[in-house]
């Protein structure tokens, strides 16, 4: 060894890991150098929703001097499974979004903690049954910071452009399922009535809940038959085999690339918050936005909102609660947050924040507001989150909505499978 | 302490790090899967035991046995068609073809970006609805519109993939037939054989242990294949499971329905897969890998 000794690479070396434990030891304790508080703020989305809450947190950041938040984004998938390995090492962002599937798996993980007892976040806006709505097992733990509802959006200026009538706004399925399949038969631009998205849960959820089913019952089953199920895709089955939705080779697998669809169909089934990210893409069209058909005997109270939820992590330390709640509480009760994000999470959750926002709404923005103040205006039955154990339910939807538009599956097989995989997975996880 | 006992411990010095990787990194996950691989384990729990229930669970799983499938299928089919390629342009570059400093790199790059990600995206754009494959055939009258949406066609694209990323295999063959003697081929000639019994009965007897080596190295490879699957498939293994790599299942088992006791089982029966095969390889060698000192 020459120039450095045995003596001196040990001392080396000693140097080295005292240095790196150092550094460690003043990582990762929630304060900055400044005495501050620094915040873990986890999301997902696409690109434009990164940069709209990345800038929204600065703002918030500029407001509450001494606050500083630290964004974890990713997209969908991948922020689940991010969650779940931060979960697993008990290291899980201090705020952090929940993902439909996920609700009452992580509830039952006890990774919430409860809100009400936050003086710096003011629910004093909400009512007591609003409040009551949102509590995860009796506890209000999660705090809703949008509201959506299934829509059909359609493309105002591709329907001009074919001179299509569109079916009145109380049409059944069995109406606009004739309307698509006439379209794509005979449109000037060869377009096509949908994209194929038999897997789409909150329209399927509509369909269910119009039959008198649901999604999930209150004690963690499935709350639909093979029969609806099986209904449901016949629907789609329909349609595809008419040629009026998109063949899977044409929209590039289940799950379609809005950016490659939208130019080639006149509607889609989804969620109205959709609007917001996927109309900027097409800047010269003008959507507009349907509430989902509704069959002729649909039961009372089919009506429904999604909430999409966010919570303070349980293991935040004590000093950092007062700034998450100030945190949680901009996300949903200030319209300065709304300015900045938009509405791609849905309408805003406070009645109040709601009003505002319709009272000055333009465009987009408009559509997505009235949509879903027709909505929070409808009867409701109650609605249930998604059982532990059924994480992936969406995933094994979409496998058996493929194989069944590639003519490998019949519907009734697709159904039986489905709710066969459900239920194994609400067993191992009970 | 005397001088050799000072190295001795100044080297131990320096594979520390080494060692700290290896127990760290590799040997206590290792452990820790094959404890796992016992136990029902949804990664937010504490694991319990569940004895082989894991295991016996796969003789039911239709997702496992696709997945076992589509592996063999990807590993009988693309191994022997790369390799075979990969010797093709080694004997065609050892020709003392000029350049070939240049043909030896440019053919090795797909080796290096054949696995990425940005590969991947490319091969969705090659063999896509209305991409570069599905227009020049159109121009024949053939519409088979995505390829990748084609459950029959869909693993054949991966096993494309797989023989272009031919550069490495090529190389070490490369190498290989730099160290043939060249006085085996003229006293070939001598005694009359042509160019193919040269290379029937010199060449390949001669390239047969790279070959073993290259056959070991692209098995093991090929059985581990996720990236490719992943990005093209979407992580979902589609359409119909056709691309459903036993990796990517593991990785679907594990970090998206969070059931790390089934993946764990998943992967170690995969490791004995692989160790299974390898036996046989090596076993089978006996009888056509010549060494030249048998």
């Amino acid at each position: 060894m020459s120039g450095l000794d045995r003596r001196g690479f040990l001392k080396l070396a000693a140097a080295g890991a005292l240095g790196a434990g150092l550094t460690a030891c003043g990582a990762g304790d929630g304060s900055d150098s400044g005495g501050g508080t620094s915040l873990r703020y986890a999301w997902w989305g696409n690109n434009i929703r990164q940069q709209n809450y990345t800038k929204a947190l600065k703002e918030f950041a500029a407001k509450n001097p001494g606050v500083q938040v630290e964004p974890e984004f990713a997209d969908y998938a991948a922020f689940q499974e991010r969650m779940t390995t931060q979960m697993a090492a008990r290291d899980v962002a201090d705020i952090f979004w929940i993902a439909s599937p996920q609700v009452l798996t992580y509830h039952k993980s006890k990774i919430y903690r409860r809100l009400d007892d936050i003086p710096t976040l003011n629910l004093a806006d909400y009512s007591k049954q609003d409040l009551e709505s949102f509590k995860i097992g009796g506890e209000l733990n999660t705090m809703p910071f949008g509201v959506f509802v299934p829509v059909i959006r359609y493309n105002e200026t591709f329907a001009e452009e074919d001179a299509a009538e569109l079916p009145p706004a109380d049409a059944d399925w069995d109406a606009w399922a004739a309307f698509l399949v006439d379209y794509a038969k005979d449109n000037p631009n060869k377009r096509i009535g949908m994209p194929y998205e038999a897997d789409a849960d909150l329209p399927f959820e509509s369909w269910l809940r119009q039959r008198g089913e649901q999604l999930w019952t209150q004690d963690g089953k499935a709350g639909f038959t093979a029969d609806s199920l099986a209904a449901w895709f016949d629907w789609w089955d329909r349609l595809q085999k008419a040629g009026a939705v998109m063949s899977l080779s044409e929209q590039e697998g289940i799950g379609p690339d809005w950016a490659v669809v939208g130019k080639k169909v006149l509607a889609k089934v989804g969620n109205s918050n959709h609007l917001i990210d996927d109309a900027r893409m097409f800047p010269d069209h003008t959507f507009r936005l349907r509430g989902m058909p509704v069959a002729k005997d649909a039961q009372a109270g089919h009506a429904f909102l999604y909430y999409p939820r966010m919570a303070i992590y349980q293991g935040i330390d004590d000093e950092k609660v007062e700034a998450a709640g100030k945190l949680v509480g901009y996300n949903t009760n200030d319209p300065a947050m709304i300015a900045t994000v938009g509405l791609t999470m849905g309408a805003p959750v406070n009645p109040k924040v709601f009003q505002q926002a319709l009272d000055s709404a333009t465009g987009d923005a408009k559509e997505t507001l009235t949509v879903v103040q027709a909505g929070r205006e409808a009867e409701r039955r109650p609605r249930f989150e998604a059982p532990p154990g059924t994480n992936t339910w969406r995933t094994a939807m979409g496998r058996a909505a493929e194989e069944i538009a590639l003519g490998r599956l019949r519907t009734t097989d697709g159904a039986r499978r489905l709710l066969e995989e459900i239920g194994a997975g609400i067993t191992r996880a009970a | 302490m005397s001088r050799p006992h000072r190295q001795g411990a100044a080297a131990h010095v320096f594979l520390i790090p080494w060692w700290l990787g290896l127990v760290l990194v590799t040997a206590v996950p290792m452990l820790a899967s094959l404890y796992l691989a016992f136990t029902d384990y949804n990664i937010l729990s504490t694991p319990e035991f569940n004895g082989l229930a894991n295991f016996e669970r796969m003789f039911q799983d239709g997702y496992f046995w696709a997945a076992v499938r589509v592996t063999l299928v990807y590993v009988a089919i693309s191994i022997p068609l790369q390799l075979g390629f990969a010797l093709l342009l080694a004997l065609i570059l050892d020709r003392g073809l000029r350049g070939l400093a240049f043909y030896r790199s440019a053919f090795y790059l797909p080796s290096l970006l054949g696995t990425s990600v940005a590969v991947a995206i490319l091969w969705r754009q090659i063999f896509g609805d209305d991409g570069l494959v599905d227009r020049a055939l159109s121009v024949f009258g053939l519409e088979l519109g995505s390829w990748l949406q084609n459950p029959s066609l869909s693993l054949s694209t991966l096993i494309v993939l797989n023989v272009w990323t031919f550069g490495s295999p090529m190389v070490i063959f490369l190498a290989g037939l730099r160290q043939i003697p060249e006085e085996l081929y003229e006293a070939a000639k001598v005694d009359g054989a042509g160019v193919v019994r040269q290379f029937t009965r010199v060449t390949i007897p001669l390239l047969t242990p790279i070959i073993f080596f290259n056959l070991i190295l692209q098995t093991i490879g090929a059985f581990q294949t996720f990236t490719q699957a992943h990005v093209v498939s979407g992580g979902t293994g589609g359409p119909a499971n056709s691309t459903l790599f036993y990796t990517l299942y593991i990785y679907q088992q594990g970090f998206t329905n969070f059931d790390m006791g089934y993946a764990s089982a998943l992967a170690w029966v995969l490791m004995a897969a692989i160790g299974l095969v390898t036996a046989v390889h090596f076993v089978l060698s006996k009888y056509w890998v010549f060494y030249g000192d048998d």
